[in-house]
């Protein structure tokens, strides 16, 4: 047996910080969904232990989620696992925004402009590849899809051609 | 350089996959109908009943009307999906499916309001096939038929193929029209009901005769009565529960469904396709392989089939008391 | 021997040169489907089925489960690469094997994982060759209460497999488990959760869920990364795996092939379990733990091995009762009623050319792709070269259209875009999307099998002790579960001693 020590690999992480609110808010978060849960569950009906209703096992894993989400709370505060939002994030967001779009549009225009765009924007826009890149690359990637999906796989993807 | 290399993976990727395919066009277009190719869609995953009697027709009408006819899967909420969507979708002949009498006339009485769908938003084309459900047991107990359920004297565990299906509802109707005590245990289709039935798991079990008949042929189970209106010609020494003494007659029953508002001409070329294809020997072999009963009426039959059915169903219901979702 | 004599035959069947052309065919057809997220086996042999009408029965069953088992090589692609496991049986091996190839060791992993998936499926061929009647009868004997105490077995290992907080990943499983209750109940028609959609009332799949929190949900955390490190695309530091490498995971191999072998037999779930397990095993196992979910040889070995040799094993049910365990079998067992060879417990004896002819061409199908492993390893891990601006963007293409052609629905192009940024918020709030995507699978098989064997038992728990497999099954977990809890407790202080430090 040949262990491999750790400190051989590439250390990739950045070094991590304490963020007590971006604990609690993800604690917060899971509690939300507790709750959610909860709720929800008893509302379909719990019936009894040996005969269960539709929402014994939701209700459950509910009170599992919210119990735990508490013991978050407390005892994770000093967490170091959590990364803040930074300007960068605003990145992320466009990126999401685009992919809603596209999947708005996949339906009503077919999938070539819209995979053409989205491959597009992220390499001219979040990539910062060069025009000449971008617009290769996406006619291209379009094109082999194409190929792929429409003319070998038969997939019935909504298209234009 | 890097370009290349993607371009050159995508490429290789698409060039390997090349054996073996049809190629499909677009849908619909001008002229005399049909220009294009005509979608078939399933509301069920590849591989059930209704998928694969959806592509044996596919292959024939394709043929038939000299166009490809795709078929596309579209499963969930026991096809209610796919109904929704043919429903809206343009009404010229290019989007047609097959859909299951149980939509219509069992899941209704199973689920919320919002869920169900209504015969009358689809234009009827025709007919398909019959497909029986059968009792089972397994090959181990000393069970022959119902009487002899009811002999035992013990709480009886049958499973069926699910909430909402007709294994349940006929289940349900025989066991309690034959003051068996009996529970009611959901399996999801019936491959895992059959299962649990070989490893008797439960006592009995109500399946598709298509999906059993290996098991029956092999002796590994016990058929005790089909639920058809007459005796099977594929399990022809099976007696029907009618037979048995318990007014239980419950089938599935498939038939081919078009948007509505569909203009006539397009409706008798597809039905006209559809007949000569359930025409040719490999549909009848099919049909036989399978286990299903060739039902091919026209709209106005296949409408008073179902009618017929959702009323019965439910007045029996009402009569015994029986819920199928216990919401 | 006489027994032997079929087996043999078998083999003068699958030499003929078509019936070779006719596995390759699908075995390549396999691995390419495996590699698109989203497009399966079950799809693909459906669109390929008429194909089939004009070939020999021997011919086309040998060609469509080289698909299928083909398509479980080529799922590991995706998952060490990109993040993106096209199957719920490759999730555990992203853990690993995506970690590998970001320290540019992606050859290592795949070629690994193509070794382990050979020996796993060869041990697995030759254990349906010798056992497949045995086995078949003692499947079933699992009935839902069996079922019910394996897949309790299965979240609680969930738990132990993550790497991040403990509290954490219970918290991500606890949400599996929920996001498998949409959709509407199988025992009483209920909808829950669906908020009034068809969309959601069969649940949400698999799919959406997989490749939105791992794949979306690690580029779209990518992208703001960027900005804050200089893009250094991966060095790959070799493409193929050392002699150390391969000492390192052939324990690993070798228990992920039986474990895989045993659980893949049973039907619904059974090839994710064999993975979760024999990762889990291989974890428990190590001297150094830790290393799992850091890049550890023997956490992609372990579950592609495992998840190989139970693909194989889950012909057994098919061809031995003739039931199809999941909608691959089911389409194969269509192809062979056109074939006009019913499947069914006759088929050995009635068809013995044709089941030993299958059998034995998954040894010839197992062998053809390890030899284009080694080549397209190479190949498709020059991937990892292409820069992350232009690779980004393909490959959430790939997923986008990948997982509308699962339903054939936009509506799951949305659920993917919804995982994806919860991904992401996992991702920064320090929780791992492994815990939840497990659960999630595992959670509709326990909820379903514990409420049919209540149904079964007429509403008394005590009877998951009465029956042998599943009382014995509860009584070692239960102990298992005692035993670490009390070590936890104790190692506890420590670590948090050590976590004040750090700080």
């Amino acid at each position: 047996m040949t262990e491999r020590p750790l400190t051989e690999e590439p250390l990739t992480e950045e070094p991590l910080t304490e963020r007590p609110l971006a604990q609690l808010s993800a604690a917060g978060v899971a509690g939300a969904i507790g709750v959610f849960g909860l709720v929800g569950s008893l509302a379909l009906g719990l019936g009894r232990l040996t005969a269960p209703g539709p929402g014994l096992w939701p209700f459950t894993v509910s009170v599992v989620i919210t119990v735990l989400a508490v013991v978050l709370a407390l005892t994770g505060r000093h967490g170091t696992d959590t990364e803040g939002f930074t300007r960068a994030s605003v990145q992320t967001a466009i990126a999401v925004l685009s992919l809603v779009v596209f999947a708005a549009l996949l339906p009503l225009i077919g999938f070539e402009i819209p995979s053409l765009l989205l491959v597009f924007v992220w390499m001219r826009f979040l990539g910062k590849e060069s025009w000449v890149s971008s617009t290769a690359v996406s006619i291209g990637t379009v094109a082999a899809f194409y190929v792929l999906f429409v003319v070998v796989l038969e997939i019935p993807l909504p298209r234009l051609i | 350089m890097r370009l290349i290399q993607v371009v050159s993976v995508t490429a290789a990727v698409a060039l390997l996959t090349g054996c073996g395919g049809v190629k499909t066009t677009a849908t619909g277009g001008d002229g005399e109908f049909p220009t294009g190719n005509i979608q078939m869609s399933v509301g069920a995953s590849p591989g059930g009943s209704t998928d694969l009697i959806t592509r044996a027709i596919a292959e024939g009408v394709g043929k038939e009307l000299g166009v490809s006819v795709p078929v596309v899967n579209k499963p969930g909420a026991n096809g209610a999906l796919n109904a929704k969507e043919l429903q809206s979708a343009k009404p010229d002949g290019y989007k047609i499916a097959v859909q299951n009498a149980s939509l219509f006339t069992i899941t209704p009485l199973a689920v919320s309001a919002n869920e169900a769908v209504k015969l009358d938003d689809f234009d009827l084309i025709g007919g398909i096939s019959q497909d029986d459900y059968v009792l089972l047991a397994p090959a181990a107990s000393a069970v022959k038929s119902i009487a002899d359920l009811k002999k035992s004297g013990k709480n009886i565990k049958y499973g069926t193929t699910g909430v909402g299906t007709g294994a349940q509802l006929a289940s349900a109707l025989a066991f309690k029209q034959a003051a068996i005590p009996a529970t009611d245990v959901p399996f999801d289709g019936g491959a895992p009901a059959l299962t649990a039935l070989l490893g008797s798991q439960v006592d009995v079990a109500t399946i598709q005769v298509g999906d059993s008949i290996a098991q029956i042929k092999a002796k590994k189970v016990v058929p005790l009565a089909v639920f058809s209106a007459e005796r099977i010609k594929f399990l022809p020494e099976v007696p029907t529960a009618k037979e048995q003494g318990y007014d239980v007659v419950v089938s599935q029953y498939r038939f081919l469904t078009a948007p509505k508002g569909t203009p006539e001409p397009v409706k008798a070329k597809l039905l006209d396709a559809a007949k000569k294809t359930f025409a040719t020997e490999a549909y009848k072999k099919f049909n036989d392989d399978h286990c299903l009963t060739p039902i091919e009426g026209s709209p106005d039959e296949v409408r008073k089939i179902l009618d017929e059915y959702a009323t019965k169903y439910k007045a029996q219901l009402d009569q015994y008391q029986i819920s199928l979702g216990k919401k | 021997m006489d027994f032997l004599n079929p087996v043999i035959d078998g083999f003068g069947v699958v030499l003929q040169p078509t019936n070779l052309l006719y596995c390759l065919i699908g075995v390549v057809i396999g691995m390419l489907i495996g590699v698109l997220p989203g497009l399966g086996p079950a799809a693909t042999i459906a669109i390929l089925l008429p194909v089939t009408y004009g070939v020999e029965p021997v011919s086309a069953i040998i060609m469509l489960a080289g698909i299928f088992y083909g398509a479980q090589y080529g799922g590991t692609i995706t998952s060490v690469l990109l993040r993106l496991p096209g199957e719920a049986s490759s999730v555990v091996t992203v853990f690993d094997g995506y970690a590998l190839a970001k320290q540019g060791k992606a050859g290592t992993a795949l070629g690994v994982a193509a070794i382990g998936s050979f020996i796993g499926g060869t041990v697995s061929i030759i254990g349906l060759t010798l056992l497949a009647p045995v086995v078949a009868e003692v499947a079933l004997d699992f009935g839902p209460p069996e079922y019910a105490a394996l897949s309790l077995f299965g979240v609680l290992l969930v738990a132990t497999v993550g790497n991040g907080g403990r509290t954490k990943s219970v918290i991500a499983a606890g949400l599996g488990l929920l996001l498998a209750t949409v959709g509407r109940d199988t025992f009483t028609g209920a909808s829950r959760f669906t908020f009034d959609t068809l969309n959601l009332a069969d649940g949400i799949d698999f799919v959406p869920i997989a490749m939105g929190l791992f794949g979306l949900g690690e580029i779209l955390h990518n992208l703001e990364e960027r900005h804050r490190t200089v893009p250094a695309p991966a060095k790959i530091t070799n493409v193929w795996p050392s002699r150390a490498d391969l000492r390192q995971s052939s324990g690993a191999i070798g228990r992920g092939s039986v474990i895989g072998f045993v659980l893949g037999v049973l039907p619904g779930g059974g090839a994710t379990l064999s993975s979760l397990v024999a990762y889990a095993v291989e974890k428990r196992r190590a001297k150094h733990p830790e290393r799992f979910g850091k890049g550890a040889i023997e956490g992609v070995a372990a579950p592609e091995t495992a998840n190989n040799a139970a693909a194989t094993s889950s012909f057994i049910p098919l061809l031995t009762l003739g039931i199809p365990a999941n909608a691959t079998m089911a389409l194969m067992f269509g192809a062979l009623l056109i074939q006009g060879i019913p499947p069914g417990p006759q088929l050995v004896s009635e068809h013995p050319d044709l089941f030993w002819g299958v059998v034995n061409s998954m040894y010839i199908g197992n062998i053809l792709l390890l030899i284009m492993s080694i080549p397209m390893v190479g190949l498709f891990v020059k991937i990892l070269r292409v820069r992350p601006a232009i690779l980004a963007p393909i490959t959430v293409l790939i997923t986008l259209l990948g997982v509308y052609t699962v339903n054939n629905q936009v509506f799951d192009i949305f659920l993917v875009i919804v995982f994806g940024v919860l991904g992401y918020l996992m991702k920064k709030f320090g929780f791992e999307p492994g815990p939840l995507v497990l659960a999630f699978v595992l959670g509709s098989v326990m909820e379903t099998a514990v409420r049919q064997s209540l149904l079964i038992f007429g509403g008394n728990p005590a009877g998951f002790f009465t029956r042998p497999i599943s009382g014995t099954v509860l009584v070692v977990l239960i102990a298992v579960l005692a035993l670490p809890a009390i070590r936890w407790a104790m190692r506890r202080r420590s670590v948090e001693s050590r976590d004040e430090e750090l700080v």
